[in-house]
């Protein structure tokens, strides 16, 4: 699992392409960063980590398409499959890649913290917060989209699908607050939204029920992801 | 050291492996031989555990590759057709992660230097294998199925796309394997087989044809069938005279260049004719300028093994700066026997 944890990482910095994702990530947020907390000399930064996910909303697709469909265009997939490894450990591996590559950019906007802590009063326990609930969210982004991933040999029909389901997944949220949320659907919209549940934790609420919701939809793609990996060799 | 039962795999209503059963003994080169489509890479997917066998079991070393896997997996180095690297790194960052995807415990920098030298790859370690030829991507590929030491290696098609000196490195270095490793590989050229192999499997539409060494395989088709002549004389005599030899069943003109026309004789199953085609034009005072036996490639040999229709029409190189008349056998032919003339 380790060695293809390792592999996959320094993969993505190989190519351009990981230093134009953690570029982009990086100059969007900063931008973020200093239009909400800098301009305004606010030290909220909960509504910067609000938009983080937006963000990643369309970044997501780019750091995902690769981690299967590269392999089986590559007909690398054969040397996984035939090495004394287990799918969960492939499916494993490849996901921690993912979120190391996560860190990297999410490290990068520690620089934050120090700005606020020199010229103000940084909030620790709503920060900490943040960092915990935009990495639990965006696990589940990388899991969903390393799942469609493995349905396909095409990389921009994998990054099409998540960014698709993406997309889908944040309208069926906005739908949520259309709804009444005594209503049935409004109330089973909101409580499936990743992004309600998100912003309930950017508003400083710690939930127990959250960080299950979120763990355990990870959980069932990586699942889901192994499976698919199963179905390759029927 | 394999065994192999009733493996069948099919797609839908197509099998493309039916009820392939043999075992391959430790030590053993074992060759699997057939046309493309004949579905050597599917039976080899299968014995590494790529692909599931909708029926049947193998056995590697007493581990079954789908109820003991890791096991089975461990004693199996397996080169794909295509082989499988990542472009992106250099052959030595790829080894060591074949290294440690492997969980191989051997001493790291002992073991790669081993094996690149036996793969001759020491010169191209710190290179990108973007960069590499398709030669030594093949090299790496092999390589990589050393790593770890397997006591099974499977190899298919280990020589497609090399020029003719990597060809016969490569053999030589599956030769030298051989002496450590049971080793199957696949191929659709039969003097390669034939030059590697204690064993050789034929395999089409799935089922195996032949089995045999490639001594007990071509005891089985001595004699000619078919020679391509080229003969001096006015074509309407000639014609006379091969008609008339006792076992020709027919004769034809391929190449019509006035006096010295190219013949194709086909002789009845089983006889050689060479002698008495030799005697008969002696005879008439027609001089013999070449005589080659028409070597049936793997194709044609399927193609009567399947009992289909015999290729249209055959490349003929025959020998034309040779005046003096010669009789040459080129290459002795396997298994060139119509089906049904041997069992």
């Amino acid at each position: 699992m380790n060695a293809i944890r390792k592999r996959d990482t320094q993969g993505f910095f190989r190519s351009p392409l990981g230093y134009v994702y953690t570029g982009a990530f990086l100059t969007i947020m900063n931008l973020y960063f200093f239009a909400i907390c800098v301009l305004s000399s606010s030290s909220d930064t909960g509504s910067v980590f609000s938009n983080m996910l937006i963000v990643f909303l369309f970044l997501m697709p780019i750091l995902t398409m690769r981690l299967f469909s590269e392999e089986y265009k590559q007909g690398t997939d054969r040397l996984l499959l035939t090495a004394p490894v287990s799918v969960w450990e492939i499916v494993g591996g490849k996901f921690l890649a993912t979120i190391s590559v996560l860190l990297v950019a999410l490290a990068c906007t520690l620089p934050w913290i120090v700005i606020i802590a020199i010229f103000g009063e940084p909030a620790w326990a709503s920060i900490i917060g943040c960092y915990i609930a935009v990495l639990c969210a965006s696990a589940v982004f990388a899991a969903m989209g390393m799942f469609l991933s493995s349905l396909t040999e095409s990389q921009l029909i994998a990054a099409v699908l998540s960014f698709a389901l993406f997309l889908g997944l944040y309208i069926a949220d906005m739908l949520s607050y259309s709804f009444d949320s005594d209503s049935l659907l409004g109330a089973v919209l909101s409580w499936l939204s990743i992004f309600t549940r998100y912003d309930s934790f950017m508003s400083g609420q710690f939930s127990l029920g959250n960080l299950i919701y979120f763990l355990s939809l990870t959980g069932l793609f990586l699942y889901l992801t192994a499976r698919v990996l199963e179905r390759r060799r029927l | 050291m394999i065994q192999v039962k009733g493996l069948t795999r099919r797609y839908g209503n197509l099998a493309a492996v039916s009820d392939l059963s043999f075992s391959v003994s430790e030590g053993e080169i074992i060759g699997f031989l057939g046309p493309n489509g004949a579905g050597k890479t599917t039976t080899m997917n299968m014995i590494t555990g790529c692909l599931r066998a909708t029926a049947g079991t193998v056995t590697v070393d007493g581990a079954d590759i789908e109820t003991d896997a890791d096991r089975a997996r461990k004693i199996i180095g397996y080169l794909p057709e295509n082989p499988p690297l990542y472009p992106d790194m250099t052959v030595d960052e790829y080894l060591e992660f074949v290294y440690q995807l492997k969980k191989c415990t051997l001493p790291y920098t002992e073991h790669l230097t081993g094996i690149c030298d036996m793969a001759g790859l020491s010169d191209v370690r710190g290179r990108l294998i973007r960069n590499l030829s398709k030669g030594y991507r093949q090299r790496v590929g092999l390589a990589q199925a050393l790593i770890g030491d397997p006591k099974v290696l499977i190899l298919d098609e280990p020589t497609v796309g090399l020029d003719p000196r990597q060809i016969i490195e490569i053999r030589e270095v599956i030769r030298s394997l051989g002496q450590k490793h049971t080793v199957i590989l696949s191929s659709h050229i039969l003097p390669e087989v034939q030059e590697i192999c204690d064993r050789i499997l034929v395999i089409d539409h799935g089922k195996i044809v032949a089995d045999g060494t490639p001594a007990q395989l071509s005891e089985r088709v001595e004699g000619a069938e078919q020679l391509n002549m080229t003969i001096e004389g006015e074509p309407a005599a000639v014609l006379g005279v091969l008609r008339a030899i006792p076992g020709v069943s027919e004769a034809v003109v391929t190449v019509e260049d006035g006096m010295k026309c190219v013949y194709r004789i086909t002789a009845e199953s089983g006889a050689d004719i060479r002698r008495a085609v030799f005697d008969a034009l002696s005879q008439h005072r027609l001089a013999i300028l070449s005589m080659q036996q028409v070597e049936l490639s793997l194709e044609d040999i399927f193609l009567e093994l399947t009992g289909a229709e015999p290729a249209p029409e055959q490349t003929i190189s025959t020998d034309e700066t040779q005046p003096e008349a010669s009789k040459q056998k080129k290459k002795r032919r396997l298994f060139g026997r119509k089906r049904g003339d041997d069992k």
